[in-house]
């Protein structure tokens, strides 16, 4: 396992070059100069070259993109053009708060709707069943700014039961923050997941494996859980592993409309500004970390299955 | 497993419960509604990061809080500097006994005084191009071999603070000299500004890069919280130098009771709670939950906020909100990119005055502005000499049967043969909808348009490089002085990344502004405004559009609060009445 676990990651190496490529293409080459944006209204053609040299974007290409080679390297990505702030800071500051809401969310939202599809999956056809696969469509008919909107309006501003918006670091003060969001990623989660664990698990149940079970005698309960369940695991992992990079870069919506400090609100702060050095970090640094739970699928594969080897 | 999961939920709900957490001492809560970039004044180029930075560091001069016109008063200068005959030195006393905020970067972290030696170090700054300030174009040109300076930092790589600059000089510790390279009546200005507050030279060289985020000032607040995407949090500064409140104000302020704290030690708050809530909805929530103290009325809750004649609605009244309605120094404007090679019938006179008289801009200000504004004349904007309440602008009538006269003088009637005309917009849902105004407006008179959306950053640089045929714009005053905005069609200013995005060149225009911008306020110069806004109103470089009127509200337990256009360190000045909050907030 440790030869595929060193080739996989080799493997990664051009992956990665084609990434900083592209990234460096898009917004070195034909991103636009993000000098007036720095300069403001007062800008002019003395004052756009100056700054331009001092920031470098008159050195040749190449020698830029390495610049860009070494600060992935280094994890140092110098400062932000709107905010000046040092990037891997600001990424390390905001990573764990998106991760304060994301996570438990992720966790309540996978527990629920796979337990659900379980249910769902035994009540086949029956009300049950057909009422969850309705709600879980009206649900997902719904735009997510709606949910937000509604939320922040009744639950906080109407009822007092949660903070309008804002942020507190630390346990247990987070939680009142964090409590409305992670409801509202549940609820948003919820429809598309248990959608899903539901197609898996009947897929599962029609299998003759579980025929053979049930006419062995094996319990209900036996069959869902020690046969359908463990059997599912793979289009499951596959699905819960590669979700994980999105927990660390948050919800743009979310973290913008509920004042939280995390990644999400970063990016759709970079995109409004053009500030081409933190969209390249989030963008190097989420591949990487899809490049790498890719890997991590591929292992627990080979530990849920063991049919599957790894070569 | 439902359970738990009942379990966690219930956790999540019953720790959400809120109530209002008790305040202690005065405090001022407000919003900015856009994320701060900084605390360094050199990089304080937008409003919100201006008013930041204002309520730390102090420069020269400041605006009077409550007279009107808008009048420059001294703030660290002990009185009004003396002006040589031709304009061209400027003498300052430095009020002294002012002292630096406590900080580590001072012998044993206490603040030391300041001194004349600390402005010609914070203007260097402005100069120096590894600071990469948005304000240098205040200074650029202006004073004498600072340019120089600056060439030579530029040529060197680091910048010599030690090295002379003939035009900054401290006799002795409170006597600043300016020496200007020409007269530049708007420069008292320019030392309003917070770009050119004093900062002192042992903090930033302690802090480095990370300078922006040790603010250390003379100014009435002291940093406490900094978290420039969320939350700041300033404390009064107990070694604040005895800066008192106006005695004098515009006519009538006296009467408001704006003036009844006149004479007090400022500041009149304990603390100042700024969060930066960036989406409309949150912030009005907050506002009418009494979390922060002013607010401006958000698109979509307008309605909520401001009944069908025009004033408070019950709901708001109930509360005892204030709402206050002032003309804002600014102008929309729809732009003719004149040196366009596919739309080259822009070149025309007759085609932009036809297509200024298309633009019916009274339905948009009841359509996109709630019938706040008022419809521009000329590009000088009200409450700024040079404004002329009397003239009356031919091209701005919607006289369609005179636009199609003129069209078809130009060899288009009916808007035959002319071409397909690209009009550049930003995305968002009111820029498309006036994009499909214009769209409107226009085929009354046979001109088609097709609508190009763009993020900011990308128009800015389609008119940086010429790519624009017509953009929609807007532009905020720096300083109350009509060459502010009539610089936008000064000839020099056409290239590319300058504010003359239209790239109207008229020599006789360009004559006359440079006459008029070197001249002292007076009568003349008023004149000479007045000439060269009317030759903007009849060469139509631009189509004006409207001058917006600023909409806000505010809570019953603020005191002395006034509308200001410029003013970034008014949160001094406010007082907040506590009984008054605990009781209407129960």
């Amino acid at each position: 396992m440790m030869n595929y676990i060193i080739r996989r990651l080799l493997y990664t190496i051009p992956i990665l070059i084609g990434i900083t490529l592209i990234t460096f293409f898009f917004f070195n080459v034909v991103g636009g100069d993000p000098v007036s944006i720095m300069l403001g209204k007062h800008a002019n053609a003395q004052m756009i070259a100056d700054m331009r040299h001092e920031m470098g974007f008159d050195r040749p290409l190449i020698w830029q993109y390495f610049d860009f080679l070494k600060q992935i390297v280094t994890f140092d990505f110098g400062r932000s053009y709107a905010s000046k702030q040092l990037i891997s800071k600001m990424i390390l500051d905001g990573a764990p708060v998106s991760l304060c809401y994301t996570l438990p969310a992720f966790v309540i939202a996978m527990l629920i709707s796979i337990s659900l599809s379980l249910l769902v999956a035994f009540w086949r056809g029956g009300w049950f069943d057909k009422i969850t696969v309705i709600i879980c469509v009206a649900g997902l008919s719904v735009p997510s700014l709606a949910y937000i909107l509604f939320g922040q309006y009744w639950f906080a501003y109407k009822w007092g039961m949660f903070p309008i918006s804002g942020f507190q670091p630390g346990f247990p003060e987070m939680i009142s923050y964090i409590a409305l969001p992670v409801i509202i990623t549940v609820v948003l989660s919820i429809g598309g997941e248990l959608r899903f664990y539901r197609t898996v698990m009947l897929d599962e149940i029609h299998q003759d494996y579980i025929r053979t079970a049930r006419s062995k005698g094996l319990s209900e309960r036996v069959v869902m859980f020690k046969h359908v369940l463990k059997n599912a695991m793979i289009p499951i992992i596959t699905n819960v592993v590669i979700e994980i990079p999105f927990l660390v870069t948050g919800s743009i919506l979310l973290e913008n409309f509920f004042g939280i400090p995390g990644l999400g609100n970063q990016i759709v702060e970079a995109i409004n500004t053009s500030d081409f050095p933190v969209i390249k970090a989030q963008t190097i640094i989420f591949s990487l970390l899809y490049c790498v739970f890719n890997l991590l699928t591929d292992i627990l594969y080979s530990l849920v299955d063991p049919r599957v080897s790894l070569k | 497993m439902r359970n738990i999961l009942l379990l966690v939920l219930s956790v999540l709900v019953i720790s959400g419960c809120t109530k209002h957490r008790e305040e202690v001492g005065a405090v001022l809560n407000v919003a900015e509604v856009a994320k701060i970039k900084g605390m360094d004044p050199a990089l304080a180029e937008d409003q919100y990061s201006a008013t930041e930075v204002s309520r730390v560091y102090e420069g020269l001069l400041q605006y009077h809080m409550y007279k009107r016109p808008y009048t420059v008063e001294p703030l660290l200068a002990e009185e009004m500097p003396q002006i040589s005959k031709n304009g061209l030195e400027f003498k300052f006393k430095i009020r002294k006994g002012v002292m630096f905020q406590d900080d580590a970067a001072f012998p044993n972290g206490k603040g030391r005084e300041l001194k004349a030696k600390d402005f010609i170090y914070s203007f260097k700054r402005l100069a120096d191009p590894k600071v990469q300030s948005t304000g240098w174009w205040l200074l650029e040109g202006r004073i004498v071999g600072l340019d120089d300076w600056r060439a030579a930092a530029t040529k060197s790589g680091k910048a010599d603070y030690e090295a002379k600059v003939a035009g900054l000089e401290a006799s002795d510790d409170y006597s600043l000299t300016i020496k200007l390279t020409k007269p530049v009546p708007q420069f008292l200005y320019a030392l309003t500004m917070p770009y050119t507050a004093a900062v002192a030279q042992e903090v930033v060289e302690k802090y480095g890069s990370d300078f922006l985020n040790h603010p250390v000032g003379t100014g009435p607040f002291v940093m406490a919280v900094y978290k420039p995407t969320e939350v700041m949090e300033y404390v009064k500064n107990p070694n604040y130098w005895p800066a008192t409140f106006p005695t004098e104000g515009a006519p009538g302020d006296k009467e408001a009771g704006l003036l009844d704290d006149a004479g007090k030690r400022l500041p009149l708050v304990d603390r100042v709670v700024v969060r930066v809530l960036v989406e409309d909805q949150p912030r009005w929530l907050h506002f009418m939950q009494g979390d922060i103290d002013a607010v401006g009325i958000p698109k979509d809750n307008y309605a909520q906020a401001i009944g069908p004649d025009g004033n408070l609605t019950a709901e708001l009244k109930e509360k005892k909100v204030s709402l206050s309605k002032d003309v804002a120094m600014d102008l929309t404007y729809t732009a003719f990119n004149m040196e366009s090679e596919e739309i080259p019938q822009f070149k025309n006179k007759l085609v932009r005055q036809a297509l200024s008289l298309a633009m019916d801009e009274r339905e948009s200000i009841h359509t996109f502005y709630n019938d706040m504004a008022t419809l521009s004349q000329t590009p000088i904007p009200p409450g700024i000499p040079g404004y002329d309440p009397d003239f009356k602008n031919i091209y701005r009538t919607n006289d369609i049967a005179l636009a199609k006269k003129l069209l078809a003088q130009a060899g288009f009637a009916d808007g035959k043969g002319f071409p397909t005309v690209v009009y550049d917009t930003l995305a968002d849902t009111t820029s498309r909808q006036m994009a499909e105004y214009v769209t409107k407006n226009l085929q009354k008179i046979g001109v088609q348009t097709k609508v190009n959306t763009n993020t900011w950053p990308a128009l800015l640089e389609k008119i940086n490089h010429r790519q624009v045929q017509l953009w929609g714009i807007a532009w905020a005053a720096d300083y109350p002085d009509a060459e502010n905005f009539l610089q936008l069609f000064y000839g020099p200013n056409a290239q590319p990344g300058g504010m003359n995005g239209s790239y109207y060149k008229n020599k006789e225009f360009d004559k006359l502004f440079e006459k008029a911008r070197a001249m002292q306020e007076s009568p003349e110069r008023t004149k000479l405004y007045r000439q060269l806004a009317q030759m903007v109103a009849n060469d139509c470089p631009v189509v004006l559009g409207v001058n917006r009127i600023a909409v806000s509200l505010h809570q019953p337990w603020i005191k002395n609060w006034k509308y200001m256009e410029f003013m970034t360190n008014a949160a001094k000045y406010f007082r907040v009445d506590t009984d008054l909050k605990k009781q209407l907030r129960k």
